[in-house]
């Protein structure tokens, strides 16, 4: 009885610790998004306004409209391309054997480890050289090679949890590798590969390093360097603009994040506890 | 199988083919950037340019603060990219855009459309613009620090505006506490001391008018010096021992923060560039018709000093479009453009032919102050490794700031890498 | 015959090429251009180990090294323990766990850029919401990121608020994983709630609490962004962590020096990686 009540209200203060560490920062940034002025605290008082929501959008030598497309056109293609790539990947490497399949597999790992500064000055001089700076190349390639050991990881750990049995009644049907990859198991997979791609969407959304030193403006400018440098294009950190832009941005995260939970929870622990 | 190895292959492939896409450099590119009065000054200056010759202009809209706009060229030009054809330069940046070889030589450009070089500032073209006999970059406006005081609080507390740092603190001291009566969040005095560029630019005015500075008469830097010393000391000292500028100048503190705070009329003495002018007598500001300015004070026994600011236009030596460019940049330093950008922003332009004009004599008071300032104006080194130097010192000078070292081991630390630096590059 | 040859070559042939091309070869590269003295401005000339030898007496380069280890080690601490209390919470049966989960997703999912920037308002000094709320309590302001300090607790608090719930969603897949038997009957054997808390959970998910911590320390060491937008790396240069500063001189144009800078930050890395390693393994 004593421990039951103990750990109701372990339980009742560890929901409010949740909600309260999650949202209130989250919170205070929707509510600054919607006042006429930062500092509201000290002045008038709260006065409630969309003003800032409607020159985001509406300002047209704010670029906000074009770091949002870049970002989703930029972040979808990785996106697809990455999950693709990794799917064949890790068919091949679940379900065949091949010589230095575990050499590889850990390459890939290692090699995702390496802190992003260490490939952004070589990337930068390697795409200045091909002229890419600053176009949507720029950024898709990196994250694709980038995002792989991730789409690989996750995906080799659905695929073999789905029995052989079913690829080999597949291939005495007639069926290629490639058809039983497409036809059978990525259809088995199919959540797996839904986490795969909406967490490589996310990732290559909120990406920052890369995207700030591969591009210069808004042709190619994604929305968390635009968002870093939206300092001074008012003067004074503009702190309306930063902060209903910032809502924009999170609309489509927040989304996949809450309709999709159990995809990204299951997709990130596949990747990360199954070793 | 192999259909289906083709469908994969092609689907490869095409994703490179988008990916190979480039964007649009049909038209002309103009980047400029600050605050929002100059991002509208531009657009209607561009508005009239296409009326007037048919040539489309896009505006490149780049960050106030100094730095990222730096960068926001560099990626560009180092890669070789066909935009921004034509651009604005902050003085230190033309130096080392001219020894990178970005920068289209202007000498041809002028010839072809007719401008007088006469027309400048002849020190500033010599210092700034001028590499090995060749020209590569004009100004378009320059600037200088200045001091912008409350005359309002001054006469009522009986002040005179101060002339040296002295009289600054002194005034400040006793006017901030009985204006913190009715407003807790009355300053002294504000200026730039956040972690950039800006704090450059302000330790070398109280530096050099404490007979200080960091280029010697050799050419040589010298920043280890018993004059500096002592004014990053007042520098220090202005923050904690009299406590006339807020705490937050270090760490937050750039050029529109303390526009701002004084704006909102809660300072009585501000270090800025000219464009606050404009702004501090702009329609909706509270401080409007309160505002004076003056040269910055100097060491009871030192000379007023300015740091010599100002953005100089260049063309890109990439440029698709250097035709149009060449007409852009006669444009924008024509007599009527440069007048129009003293008159709606209040700034000084780059011809001197301006000087005389007399309309812009009634609406910018304070420009024969400017002109002294020029006299006294202190440049920035221009060696092509300035960036890393200034990155040393903003540094050092910032640790003093934030009361982690003293100005004697910070300075110290300071000249021994700005020396290695130099070495290294110089071998 | 030749087929079972071929087909693996083509399957992960894409993959081979992306990560070869834009990872390997970068990471190459970068140790080749260490080797260089890579300035703009100035011709390219092979320097050998000189860059190196200069990290050894560049203070800042010191400076930056504690700075970045130190935050990694005590973010991924504080990370660790709210990530825990989540992840209990999380595994608690509750009608709000569903929500609870996406909640608790929320700070990890937003741009880390925009979570900065959030936290930037937060401390500021003037209107900043820590310091009205500290005003109201009739403290005085505090100059948050003034102060070496300072600049560090914030950052960490920052940190924190941002990836506590990635540890948490991977601490609570391993709670899933702890038989509800077992606890049970630990409780029918007189273990109170804290004694099956560390005695008897603790120890089981321990390999997937090293992968967390292993994958948080990793990621905590080349943190970039926060700094990026909340510091800039001050107050003098005080919380500039080993990305900052080699991006500073990628930025100024000095490569060679600033790839130099980098390669350390991996072996950094790869350091920690192999200690956490190696701990776990010791345990096991």
């Amino acid at each position: 009885m004593n421990e039951k009540r103990i750990k109701n209200i372990l339980k009742l203060s560890g929901i409010c610790f949740v909600l309260i560490f999650s949202l209130v920062p989250f919170i205070w940034m929707v509510i600054i998004s919607l006042n006429e002025r930062p500092d509201f605290l000290l002045h008038e008082g709260f006065r409630l306004t969309v003003a800032n929501f409607v020159d985001i959008l509406t300002m047209g030598n704010l670029h906000f409209l074009d770091y949002l497309k870049n970002s989703f056109v930029i972040a979808s293609t990785t996106a697809l391309i990455s999950s693709l790539i990794g799917a064949v990947a890790a068919y091949a490497i679940s379900r065949i054997t091949f010589t230095g399949k575990t050499l590889l597999v850990l390459t890939v790992l290692a090699l995702s480890m390496f802190p992003q500064i260490c490939i952004v000055g070589y990337l930068f001089k390697f795409m200045t050289n091909l002229g890419m700076i600053n176009t949507y190349g720029a950024l898709i390639l990196p994250y694709i090679a980038w995002s792989l050991p991730l789409a690989l990881w996750i995906q080799m750990s659905y695929f073999s949890r789905i029995p052989r049995e079913l690829d080999k009644a597949a291939q005495v049907d007639g069926a290629s590798r490639l058809q039983t990859l497409f036809k059978i198991v990525l259809p088995i997979a199919a959540p797996g590969f839904l986490s795969t791609i909406l967490l490589l969407f996310m990732f290559c959304f909120n990406e920052f390093l890369f995207a700030l030193m591969l591009t210069a403006d808004h042709k190619a400018r994604t929305v968390p360097v635009g968002i870093s440098l939206f300092q001074g294009l008012h003067g004074e950190l503009p702190w309306g603009y930063i902060m209903a832009a910032s809502v924009i941005s999170c609309v489509p995260v927040i989304l996949i994040a809450l309709i999709f939970q159990r995809r990204i929870i299951s997709g990130l622990t596949h990747g990360a506890v199954k070793q | 199988m192999l259909a289906n190895q083709k469908v994969y292959i092609s689907l490869v492939i095409s994703a490179f083919l988008i990916f190979g896409c480039k964007p649009d450099t049909a038209r002309l590119t103009f980047a400029v950037g600050g605050a929002s009065n100059e991002i509208e000054f531009w657009e209607k200056i561009i508005g009239e340019f296409t009326d007037s010759t048919g040539i489309a202009v896009i505006v490149l809209r780049q960050p106030t603060d100094t730095d990222q706009r730096r960068q926001g060229l560099v990626i560009p030009l180092r890669s070789r990219q066909r935009d921004p054809d034509i651009f604005l330069m902050d003085v230190v940046w033309v130096g080392q855009f001219v020894v990178a070889d970005w920068l289209e030589p202007l000498d041809s450009v002028i010839m072809a459309n007719d401008i007088d070089i006469g027309n400048f500032f002849e020190p500033i073209i010599d210092q700034v613009d001028t590499y090995h006999d060749k020209l590569y970059a004009l100004p378009v406006y320059n600037d200088c620090g200045l001091l912008y005081y409350r005359r309002d609080l001054l006469e009522k507390y009986g002040f005179r505006s101060p002339t040296t740092w002295q009289e600054l603190i002194e005034s400040a001291v006793s006017i901030q506490e009985r204006e913190r009566i009715k407003n807790p969040y009355f300053y002294g005095f504000v200026w730039q001391g956040a972690q950039y560029e800006g704090l450059i630019c302000n330790f070398l005015e109280f530096a050099v008018s404490n007979n200080g500075g960091i280029i010697d008469s050799g050419g040589s830097m010298i920043v280890h010096t018993p004059q500096n010393i002592e004014a990053t000391k007042l520098m220090h000292d202005i923050i904690y021992k009299y406590s006339i500028s807020p705490p937050n100048t270090y760490t937050e503190m750039k050029e529109e923060e303390t526009r701002l705070t004084f704006e909102k009329g809660n300072a009585l003495y501000e270090r800025n560039w000219p464009y606050a002018w404009g702004l501090h007598n702009g329609e909706e500001s509270p401080v409007r018709g309160k505002v004076a300015v003056t040269v910055l004070p100097r060491a009871n026994n030192g000379q007023h000093a300015s740091t010599l600011g100002g953005w100089h236009i260049g063309i890109s030596r990439f440029s698709d479009r250097r035709t149009e460019a060449s007409m852009l940049l006669k444009f924008v330093l024509s007599y009527e453009t440069q007048k129009n950008l003293a008159l709606m922003l209040g700034w000084n332009p780059g011809r001197s032919d301006l000087y005389e004009d007399e309309d812009i004599n009634a609406s910018v008071p304070h420009l024969n102050i400017l002109k002294k300032s020029f006299e006294n104006a202190a440049a920035r080194p221009t060696t092509p490794f300035y960036t890393q130097i200034s990155d040393v010192l903003q540094k050092h000078l910032s640790a003093v700031l934030s009361g982690e070292s003293s100005p004697d081991e910070a300075l110290l630390k300071a000249q021994h890498e700005i020396k290695e630096t130099l070495k290294r590059y110089h071998e | 015959m030749s087929r079972k040859i071929k087909e693996p070559v083509l399957f992960i042939l894409p993959l081979i090429f992306f990560i070869v091309v834009f990872l390997l070869f970068p990471v190459l590269g970068t140790f080749w251009n260490s080797l260089w003295q890579d300035v703009s401005f100035i011709a390219r000339r092979f320097i050998a180990f000189s860059n190196y030898v200069r990290l050894l007496t560049d203070g800042r380069f010191w400076q930056a090294t504690l700075f970045t280890v130190m935050f990694a080690l005590v973010s991924v601490f504080f990370e660790m323990v709210f990530g825990m209390i989540t992840a209990l919470v999380l595994n608690a049966h509750s009608r709000l766990r569903g929500a609870l989960r996406g909640i608790a997703l929320i700070p990890w999912a937003i741009p880390s850029v925009i979570g900065a920037r959030i936290w930037q308002l937060i401390y500021r000094y003037d209107y900043g919401i820590a310091n009205i709320l500290l005003g109201k309590a009739g403290v005085g302001p505090v100059n948050w990121l003034g102060s070496p300090v300072g600049a560090f607790t914030s950052l960490v608090v920052a940190d924190v608020w941002r990836t506590t719930p990635f540890v948490a969603i991977i601490l609570l897949a391993g709670l899933q994983t702890v038989p509800d038997d077992m606890l049970q009957q630990a409780q029918i054997d007189g273990a109170n709630l804290f004694q099956r808390f560390f005695k008897i959970m603790i120890p089981l998910i321990r390999p997937i609490l090293i992968v967390a911590i292993l994958f948080r320390t990793i990621d905590a060491i080349r943190v970039f962004d926060l700094i990026y937008v909340i510091t800039g790396g001050g107050p003098g240069g005080a919380t500039t962590s080993l990305s900052m500063y080699g991006y500073k001189f990628f930025l100024t144009g000095d490569f060679g020096y600033g790839s130099a800078i980098s390669v350390i930050l991996f072996i950094i890395a790869f350091l920690f990686a192999l200690l956490f390693v190696r701990i776990g393994r010791l345990r096991a």
